[in-house]
């Protein structure tokens, strides 16, 4: 398992170096630096891949950090139950996070 | 006069001591003096009772390490000269049970090393000696890793091995890395298995502790990255 979640661990490295990247420069610099409307949003937020982009984001920045802070855990002596119950707890804010952010995505893409 | 060297030694004796304490002496100074002439001078001529453990006095053997200066090193291999200064601090290898002064107790350290099978098995078909090209990449960085004299500074300097009692550990991963990666070694995958789980290769975070104190300049983390990939290819059938 450990091989598999620190394989998908460098991916969604990568993934959010480019998605992160992506993200800040249309946050920013898509208007010249200037910054965006709400109808800005909501143009951005109708292009289905833009929101994919936003879910990537979502999902892969959710993982990474809690992979992170579970690895820190790790790093430290603990029992089997109190390593469960972290990674119970972890996996738990994780999705709840997650369906949270797409959630909030997709009400705004419908309500536009 | 002749210079002196200002030597505050770390003393602690768990049947004795309540808690540890630090000694000072006043060494004299001669040329191409190391940290092992600097203890032994202690000990032959100012305090009989003070204990250190070594034995080849030419950095084969790896068992004067100790931590001097906020580092650990070889004591025998540590000249004085290299210190830049004339002020001394010695102390037992950190993260290690400290057994009296400046000995500490190896029995964790070697605890590790004994899970990862450290001997070589050979495979039952191989009746013929094996030709391994001198040329080939893999053998020389093998046979940089086969420098290890398991003298515990790399484990010292470990912040992983300092807060998991579990962890392998830098030598002890460096030595599963050079036998899996021998084409020749029977039980790879046995070893892979112990070296893939949680206090095996990732819980190490590639801070080059490890590779810093190395007195033989070995790389462990470098192993270990190795070990890492090798355990995801692993999981894709490629031994």
């Amino acid at each position: 398992m450990h091989a598999w979640t620190w394989l998908l661990q460098r991916i969604s490295a990568v993934i959010l170096l480019i998605a992160l990247g992506w993200h800040i420069a249309l946050l920013h610099f898509s208007k010249g630096g200037a910054p965006l409307s709400y109808n800005d949003i909501l143009i951005r937020l109708n292009t289905p891949l833009l929101v994919s982009l936003d879910v990537l984001l979502l999902i892969f920045g959710l993982y990474h950090a809690c992979y992170g802070v579970y690895s820190v855990f790790l790093d430290f002596d603990s029992s089997k139950k109190e390593r469960a119950v972290v990674l119970a707890f972890l996996i738990a804010i994780g999705l709840g996070f997650a369906g949270f952010g797409i959630f909030g995505l997709f009400t705004i893409v419908y309500s536009a | 006069m002749p210079d002196v060297l200002r030597v505050k030694v770390f003393r602690f004796n768990p049947d004795s001591d309540v808690e540890p304490r630090f000694d000072e002496f006043e060494v004299p100074v001669f040329e191409n003096m190391a940290i092992l002439d600097v203890v032994m001078h202690i000990q032959n001529y100012m305090d009989r009772t003070l204990s250190f453990r070594f034995s080849c006095r030419i950095g084969m053997c790896g068992s004067c390490a100790m931590y001097v200066n906020g580092r650990a090193r070889l004591a025998c291999r540590t000249q004085v000269s290299s210190l830049k200064t004339k002020d001394i601090t010695v102390m037992p290898l950190p993260n290690f049970p400290i057994i009296r002064d400046l000995v500490v107790d190896m029995e964790p350290f070697f605890e590790k090393w004994k899970k990862i099978k450290p001997y070589y098995v050979s495979k039952k078909e191989i009746t013929e000696p094996v030709v391994v090209r001198p040329g080939s990449g893999e053998r020389e960085f093998i046979d940089d890793m086969l420098d290890c004299i398991t003298c515990g500074c790399c484990y010292s300097a470990c912040s992983m091995a300092a807060t998991n009692s579990e962890y392998l550990g830098p030598a002890a991963l460096n030595r599963a890395y050079t036998l899996i990666a021998d084409k020749r070694d029977a039980i790879r995958v046995e070893r892979l298995k112990v070296v893939d789980r949680s206090y095996g290769v990732w819980r190490c975070h590639t801070q080059f502790n490890c590779a810093e104190v190395c007195p033989k300049n070995i790389v462990p983390t470098r192993s270990i990255q190795n070990l890492k990939r090798r355990c995801v290819f692993y999981k894709f059938g490629i031994v």
